[in-house]
C-alpha cells in the first residue's frame, strides 16, 4: 500500500501560460500582461490556478492510472501565486482510507495549492 | 460592448447562464502541448479527460460571466468529478452564483458550475471561489 502519491512536474514558462490561456479561453491580463499584473495585489504575472489542478491530475494518474478518475472530490485552496520560471511538483500523502492530502509546490518547497482529494475507487485506498 | 460585471451585479441563488462545449481534438491537442502527448502523460486517457472537465468548467465560467473586470483572482476550488467526459462528447454546463461576501476589503464570489454530458449524465460539479476585482 502506497502512502505517498507519485509526483508530476511542470516548468511554468510564458509559452505554457499562453498555451493554457488558449486552452481555457482565460486571457485575464494578470496571467499575460506583466505591466498590468505588476500593478495588482499579486505584484506580477501569475499562472492560472487550474493549471496546477491539471498537474495534480497527472500525479493521480501516475499513482493509480485511469482508475483514479472513476469519481473523485477535490477541495483545495490556491495559497501562493505560481510565477514564471518555477518548476511545480504535484504530490500528496495518504490521510485516511481513500483520502489524500494533496499539494502543488514550487522550487522553494512551499505550497502553491493544498487541500484534499477523495478517490472513490478501490484501487486508491491509501492509508 | 456592455460594462463589466461587478460585485454588486451578482445575485446569490441565481442561474447566470449555460455553456455548451465539445471535447474535441483541438482541446485535446492543446492540453497535450502543455502536459505531454504520450500515454504515460495521461494523453488520450483519463488524466487528459479529467483535465478537460476542469477546462470545461473554466470555459463555461468565462463564457457566461462576461465581460469581467480585469484582475480577478481564483482563490479556491472544489471539484467533484462524477465521470470523465468522452472524446467527442458535448458538455452542457450551467453556471450559477452561490454567494458573495466582503471579507477584509476583498470581494469574494462563489460560483457553481454543473456539467452534464450526452443523455444528461453527470460529469462534474465545480465551485469556484473568486476574488472579484471591482
Amino acid at each position: 500500500m502506497n502512502h505517498a502519491l507519485d509526483s508530476a512536474t511542470l516548468t511554468v514558462t510564458p509559452e505554457a501560460i499562453r498555451a493554457y490561456a488558449e486552452l481555457t479561453d482565460d486571457f485575464n491580463p494578470i496571467h499575460l500582461d506583466a505591466q498590468f499584473a505588476a500593478g495588482t495585489a499579486m505584484g506580477g504575472v501569475i499562472a492560472h490556478g487550474t493549471m496546477s489542478v491539471c498537474l495534480l491530475w497527472q500525479a493521480l494518474f501516475h499513482s493509480f492510472g485511469n482508475d483514479a478518475f472513476e469519481a473523485l472530490e477535490l477541495d483545495i485552496r490556491f495559497v501562493k501565486p505560481v510565477r514564471i520560471g518555477e518548476t511545480l511538483t504535484a504530490g500528496g500523502e495518504a490521510e485516511a482510507p481513500g483520502t489524500w492530502r494533496v499539494w502543488v509546490r514550487g522550487d522553494d518547497g512551499a505550497d502553491r495549492l493544498n487541500g484534499t482529494v477523495r478517490l472513490n475507487t478501490s484501487n486508491a485506498e491509501g492509508a | 460592448m456592455s460594462r463589466p460585471i461587478t460585485f454588486d451585479d451578482f445575485q446569490p441563488g441565481a442561474t447566470m447562464g449555460e455553456h455548451l462545449e465539445t471535447y474535441g481534438t483541438e482541446l485535446a491537442s492543446r492540453w497535450q502541448h502543455i502536459f505531454g502527448a504520450q500515454p504515460a502523460d495521461g494523453a488520450g486517457g483519463a488524466a487528459e479527460a479529467a483535465s478537460i472537465a476542469v477546462v470545461m468548467m473554466m470555459r463555461a465560467y468565462l463564457g457566461v460571466v462576461a465581460p469581467r473586470p480585469p484582475g480577478n483572482v481564483h482563490a479556491g476550488q472544489r471539484f467533484s468529478l462524477q465521470a470523465v467526459p468522452r472524446a467527442g462528447e458535448a458538455i452542457r454546463t450551467v453556471v450559477s452564483c452561490v454567494s458573495k461576501e466582503l471579507r477584509r476589503e476583498r470581494r469574494y464570489v462563489e460560483l457553481r458550475t454543473q456539467g452534464s454530458g450526452e443523455g444528461g449524465r453527470a460529469i462534474y460539479d465545480g465551485r469556484l471561489t473568486l476574488i472579484w476585482a471591482a
